[in-house]
């Protein structure tokens, strides 16, 4: 049997160890080396051609997105697995574009990451659920700045009527069913801070 | 020597199961695992193990108010927090409820192992950069129970969700909700949520921030 050989990025020690601990324990897997940051990440990914590199998104000196575009150019036939804290649709987008083949919660258990992995190894990408609009995102991003309707509605033109709609269409895609929660998720991606 | 018995509790089950594959080869035993705050207070009073490994940033119930709960329902249990925050707020509140040590999650695994063996063993474990001067916490105004639904608030919970997980009732919650706004003086969604970000009641960490 082929086994498929991955490479692991991420900076927390207890957590690459265990995880190259984990993925080791699955015989059509090789773990070919682990980085503690984007750097190494780049250096590892140059000399090991890994099948799979599981990048970290939170790393320090270059973070999990940043690295992929350095990943894929010194090692084109790699197929890049984001690992993150949060599995939002807009990080799920942010990865797909920079050229990762998926991003995967690490909520997940070893075994739905184990068939990621083979998943991404035969090519496939993991799809990304349906991201925000822009208009969604410019009104979610006012309401997290403390912004009641009708100051969103009257700061980009729109009825608040309309804001309303847009912050009901937003909670639906995201699955979040309060306005606290809303502002949570703005935050948690950047989205207020005027981007 | 005899096994140490612990319980994880983590919300990413990578992160868990990763941990238990470390452990595994030592004699330190996980018997329990928790995703979130309220289950891990659950599993700690039914198993009382020597160890309470715990994530400070927990879903439901963060680590430190489940730390608050534990020292309650199963005093001989001794909580060490595991965290990625080298932050001496955290420190200083672990202090407070009565933790036994504090592993940065960027260690390595002996040290974590070292850091169960010497808790176990009834000395207290903290990194020694990280002690020192104790941080003054702000938020100190809200009680528990405020601080567990402002947690929840910020969430996304609502309030007949709220009501259900902290087995209260309605009027319940919206009287502390009520008395939150009041005691913080803020009026909107947004303020609730930073303040209990500020208050390192749930991380709202953007993207990037690392690096």
């Amino acid at each position: 049997m082929k086994q498929i050989r991955v490479a692991i990025a991420d900076d927390h020690t207890l957590v690459r160890v265990g995880l190259a601990r984990l993925l080791s324990s699955y015989p059509a897997i090789k773990v070919v080396g682990t980085a503690k940051d984007g750097a190494a990440a780049i250096e590892l990914a140059k000399d090991k051609q890994p099948a799979v590199f599981l990048l970290d998104m939170a790393m320090p000196q270059l973070n999990g997105l940043a690295a992929i575009p350095y990943v894929k150019a010194v090692s084109p036939d790699t197929h890049i697995l984001v690992l993150s804290m949060y599995d939002e649709a807009e990080y799920v987008q942010a990865a797909l574009e920079k050229g990762a083949a998926g991003l995967v919660s690490k909520t997940i258990s070893a075994d739905d990451l184990y068939a990621a992995i083979v998943s991404v190894a035969q090519g496939k990408c993991l799809s990304a659920e349906k991201p925000l609009t822009a208009r969604e995102r410019e009104v979610v991003a006012l309401l997290a700045d403390g912004k009641t309707n009708d100051q969103i509605g009257s700061s980009l033109g729109i009825s608040t009527k309309t804001v309303g709609h847009h912050c009901q269409r937003a909670m639906e895609k995201l699955d979040i069913h309060t306005r606290a929660g809303l502002v949570a998720y703005a935050v948690r991606i950047g989205l207020n801070r005027k981007n | 020597m005899n096994r140490i018995r612990v319980v994880l509790g983590d919300d990413h089950n990578l992160v868990r199961q990763g941990i238990r594959a470390l452990l595994g080869l030592s004699h330190i035993c996980v018997v329990g695992e928790a995703k979130d705050g309220r289950e891990l207070v659950r599993q700690v009073k039914e198993l009382t193990p020597e160890v309470a490994l715990i994530d400070i940033s927990l879903p439901l119930l963060n680590g430190i108010e489940a730390a608050r709960k534990i020292s309650h329902v199963a005093p001989k249990t001794r909580v060490i927090f595991l965290t990625m925050y080298q932050d001496r707020g955290y420190v200083t509140q672990a202090q407070e409820v009565g933790a036994w040590g504090y592993v940065l999650k960027e260690e390595a695994p002996e040290q974590l192992i070292t850091t169960i063996e010497t808790v176990a063993n009834g000395r207290h474990c903290f990194p020694s950069e990280l002690a020192g001067e104790t941080v003054r916490i702000e938020g100190k105004k809200l009680g528990p129970r405020e601080r567990e639904v402002l947690q929840l608030i910020a969430e996304g919970k609502k309030n007949k969700d709220i009501a259900r997980i902290m087995i209260r009732s309605l009027h319940t919650v919206r009287n502390h909700r009520a008395h939150i706004m009041r005691k913080l003086g803020v009026h909107t969604a947004a303020e609730l949520v930073q303040a209990a970000n500020e208050m390192g009641l749930v991380r709202l960490e953007a993207l990037g921030d690392k690096s």
